[in-house]
C-alpha cells in the first residue's frame, strides 16, 4: 500500500511539489492508471447499501461498473487512459502479503462477531476490508476495457513499476494511483483522485517528482532510501524513525548504510536480516515490461459488443451502456485542444530570480526613454 | 513607494471585466515603465498579456520594481465599489502586502479606499516569441463579439479562415452549420467601422469558441479589435486601450488528432 506518510511528508517538506487541478484540465494529457488499486478501490467502494453490486447469479459487479464510468468520466474530460495491470507480485512482498491475510483473517473474525451482533455499521466496515481481488475481476475488467477500446498493458510484475516506466520513457503524462510508491519507482508526475467519483468533488492533485526531489533536497537514490525508511511494502522499517526523523537521517548520512553506521542502534534497533538492499534494487530495477515495445492504441468502441457483454452478461442497463458507448466515440472524434506551453517556452523560475534580474535591464531602458518625456511624477 | 492615478477610473473597472473570468488571479508587475500582467488560465490553454504604460496615468511614481499577486474576484469586489466617473488611485508600500484602492468622485466631495490583501503567487511565465503573422484582420470589436456570440450557439468550436476575399468565421454543431463572411471594406467612411485584412497567405485554424466568447469581454475598452494568425500557432486577439496600453489574449488552437495517438 504505499509508502507510509510519504504524501503527508511531501506536503509538509515540499509543498510547492503539489498542485491541485480540475480534472477537465487534463484534457489530451495520456495517463497511466494503475488497474489493480483501481479494481480493488471500486470493489470497496461501489456499493449499493452497503453491498457489492451484483448480477440475479450472484457475481460481482462492481469493478466492472466503476471500470466503465470512471474510464467514460475521464475520457469525456479529453483524457486517454491507458490501463496497467500487476502480474505476478515480487518474492520480497511475501511479508507484507502475509500480513494482508493476517489482517483479513482478524476482519473476518470481526465480521462474523459483527454479524452475531447485528451491528449494520460494523459489518459494512469489516466487510468492505475483506474484498479481495480476484484473477476472474481481472479477466473481467481487461474484456470490458477492450471492448472499450481502451489499451491496457500487463505488467510482469507490479503494476506501479510499469506505469513510472510507460511515464519515464513519455508514453503517458502522468501515473493515476493512489499508490505513493509510484514516486518511489521513478514516475515523473503521479496524479492522486484521478479514479474517484465525480460525486466526491475532488480535484486531481499533482505531485511532481523534480520538484519533491529538488525542494527535499535529495537525490532519487536518497529518495528511495527514505521511502524504505519511512516504510514500504518490500520490508521492514526501523522502529521509532519516523517521517521527521527519516528525512534528517538521509539528508545528513545519504544512504542507509551509513545511517546504520551512525545511529543508535540501542535506541533504534535496525530489524534483523533488514534486505533492505534488495528493496533499493527493486525500486531502482523493477521488473518490468521495455516501454518502447508497448504500442497504445486508443480505438473505436464496440458499441454492440459492449451491449451483449455488460446487459447480456452482466445484467447492466442497456440505455446507460449504449449512452456510455456514445460518449466514447464521440469523444474519440473531437479535436484535441492546444496547449500554449507547447508553443510559448515557460521561462525559467519566474518567481524571484528570473523577474529581479529581468526588470532592472527593462527599467534602465525605460528611465532613459523617460527622461525625454515628461518628468511629472519625479515631484513626489 | 508605488502610485498610480487615473482620472478615468472606469478604464480600470472594464480591465478588470476583461480579465477576471478568464483568470482567478494573478501578478501585477510593476514598474518605473509601467503595469503589466501575464497570465494563463488554469487549463493553459489561454494567455492574457496587459500592457500599461506609465505614460497613460495622470500619475504615475514607482520607486521599486513591484509584484503584486491579488485576487481578482476580490479586485473585481472592490472596484464595483467605483462609479465609473470616479478617480482612481492604487497604492502600496514597498515590500507591502496590502495594496490600496483610493476613489474620489469628480467633485472631490466623496473619497473613500478600500485595502486589500496581496497574495503570493508563484507563475509561470511564458516568453512570447516575436511572430510574423500570416495574416492580421482589424474589425469592429462589437461585430466580433457579436460573431463569437452567435456562432457559440451552433457548436463549441469556431473555424477562422482567412483568404484574399475576406475572413469566414464558422461553426457546426446539432442544429445546423453557420457561416458568417466579412469583405475587407472598400470605401472608408467610418474608420471604426471598417474591417481591414492584411494577408500575406491564407490560414485556416479552428478555435474554442468558450475561450473567444471570454476574450470579447474586453470588447467595451476597445472600439477595434485585431485577430493575427499564422498556422499552427496561438491566435492573439488584441484590443487597444486607449493610448495608454493594450490587452492581448493569446489562444492555442484545436489540433486535428493524428491517427497513432
Amino acid at each position: 500500500m504505499g509508502i507510509l506518510g510519504l504524501s503527508k511528508l511531501i506536503a509538509d517538506v515540499a509543498p510547492s511539489a503539489v498542485k491541485e487541478n480540475e480534472m477537465k484540465n487534463y484534457f489530451g494529457r495520456k495517463v497511466a492508471v494503475d488497474a489493480s488499486m483501481s479494481l480493488y478501490q471500486f470493489l470497496v467502494a461501489v456499493r449499493q447499501e452497503g453491498n457489492m453490486l451484483m448480477t440475479a447469479d450472484g457475481e460481482t459487479t462492481s469493478h466492472l461498473m466503476g471500470f466503465f464510468y470512471r474510464t467514460i468520466r475521464m475520457v469525456d474530460n479529453g483524457i486517454k487512459p491507458v490501463y496497467v495491470f500487476d502480474g505476478k507480485p515480487p518474492v520480497m512482498k511475501g511479508g507484507e502479503l502475509a500480513k494482508r491475510a493476517e489482517r483479513r483473517e482478524v476482519a473476518q473474525k470481526a465480521l462474523e462477531k459483527a454479524e452475531e451482533a447485528g451491528n449494520v455499521e460494523d459489518i459494512d466496515k469489516f466487510s468492505r476490508r475483506l474484498v479481495k481481488v480476484t484473477k476472474q475481476h481481472s479477466e473481467e475488467a481487461k474484456t470490458l476495457l477492450k471492448l472499450m477500446g481502451i489499451p491496457y498493458v500487463e505488467a510482469p510484475c507490479e503494476a506501479e513499476a510499469q506505469c513510472a516506466a510507460l511515464a519515464k520513457a513519455g508514453k503517458v503524462y502522468g501515473v493515476a494511483t493512489e499508490d505513493m510508491d509510484a514516486l518511489t519507482f521513478g514516475t515523473p508526475v503521479l496524479l492522486r483522485h484521478m479514479t474517484f467519483s465525480e460525486a466526491r468533488k475532488m480535484p486531481i492533485k499533482e505531485f511532481h517528482l523534480t520538484k519533491v526531489l529538488s525542494e527535499m533536497d535529495l537525490t532519487q537514490e536518497e529518495f528511495i532510501d527514505m521511502c524504505i525508511l519511512l516504510g514500504c511494502d518490500y520490508c521492514d522499517s526501523i522502529k521509532g524513525v519516523g517521517p521527521k526523523r527519516a528525512i534528517e537521517l538521509i539528508r545528513n548520512h545519504k544512504s542507509i548504510c551509513k545511517v546504520l553506521a551512525n545511529i543508535d542502534k540501542k535506541k533504534f534497533p535496525a530489524p534483523d536480516d533488514w534486505p533492505y538492499e534488495e528493496a533499493r534494487r527493486l525500486f531502482k530495477e523493477p521488473e518490468v515490461q521495455d516501454p518502447s515495445q508497448i504500442e497504445l492504441k486508443w480505438t473505436e468502441p464496440d458499441e454492440e459488443g459492449l451491449v451483449t457483454y455488460m446487459c447480456g452478461e452482466k445484467g447492466f442497463s442497456e440505455d446507460r451502456i449504449r449512452n456510455g458507448a456514445k460518449k466514447l466515440a464521440k469523444a474519440r472524434n473531437t479535436s484535441t485542444q492546444g496547449r500554449l506551453d507547447s508553443f510559448f517556452k515557460v521561462l525559467p523560475t519566474p518567481g524571484s530570480e528570473a523577474n529581479k534580474r529581468k526588470v532592472p535591464e527593462k527599467a534602465q531602458a525605460n528611465k532613459k526613454a523617460k527622461r525625454g518625456g515628461g518628468s511629472y511624477k519625479r515631484g513626489k | 513607494m508605488f502610485e498610480a492615478r487615473l482620472v478615468q477610473g472606469s478604464i480600470l473597472k472594464k480591465v478588470l471585466d476583461a480579465i477576471k473570468e478568464l483568470l482567478n488571479e494573478a501578478s501585477w508587475d510593476c514598474a518605473d515603465s509601467g503595469i503589466q500582467l501575464q497570465a494563463m488560465d488554469n487549463a493553459h490553454v489561454s494567455l492574457v498579456s496587459l500592457n500599461l504604460r506609465a505614460e497613460g496615468f495622470d500619475k504615475y511614481r514607482c520607486d521599486r520594481d513591484l509584484i503584486m499577486g491579488m485576487n481578482l474576484k476580490s479586485m473585481s469586489t472592490i472596484l464595483k465599489c467605483a462609479a465609473n466617473d470616479d478617480i482612481i488611485t492604487v497604492k502600496a508600500q514597498d515590500n507591502a502586502d496590502t495594496v490600496t484602492f483610493m476613489f474620489e468622485s469628480p467633485n472631490q466631495e466623496k473619497v473613500s479606499d478600500y485595502e486589500m490583501k496581496l497574495m503570493n503567487l508563484d507563475q509561470e511565465h511564458l516568453g512570447i516569441p516575436d511572430t510574423d503573422y500570416n495574416c492580421v484582420i482589424k474589425l469592429p470589436s462589437g461585430e466580433f463579439a457579436r460573431i463569437c456570440r452567435d456562432l457559440s450557439q451552433f457548436g463549441e468550436n469556431i473555424v477562422i479562415a482567412c483568404t484574399k476575399e475576406g475572413v469566414k468565421f464558422s461553426a457546426a454543431g446539432d442544429i445546423g452549420t453557420a457561416n458568417i463572411k466579412l469583405a475587407q471594406t472598400s470605401s472608408v467612411d467610418k474608420e471604426d467601422d471598417a474591417v481591414d485584412i492584411d494577408l500575406q497567405e491564407p490560414v485556416t485554424l479552428t478555435f474554442a469558441c468558450q475561450y473567444l466568447n471570454l476574450f470579447t469581454k474586453a470588447t467595451a475598452l476597445s472600439p477595434r479589435v485585431s485577430l493575427s494568425m499564422s498556422p499552427d500557432v496561438p491566435l492573439v486577439v488584441e484590443y487597444p486601450i486607449g493610448d495608454m496600453g493594450n490587452i492581448r489574449y493569446f489562444l492555442a488552437p484545436k489540433i486535428e488528432e493524428d491517427e497513432n495517438n
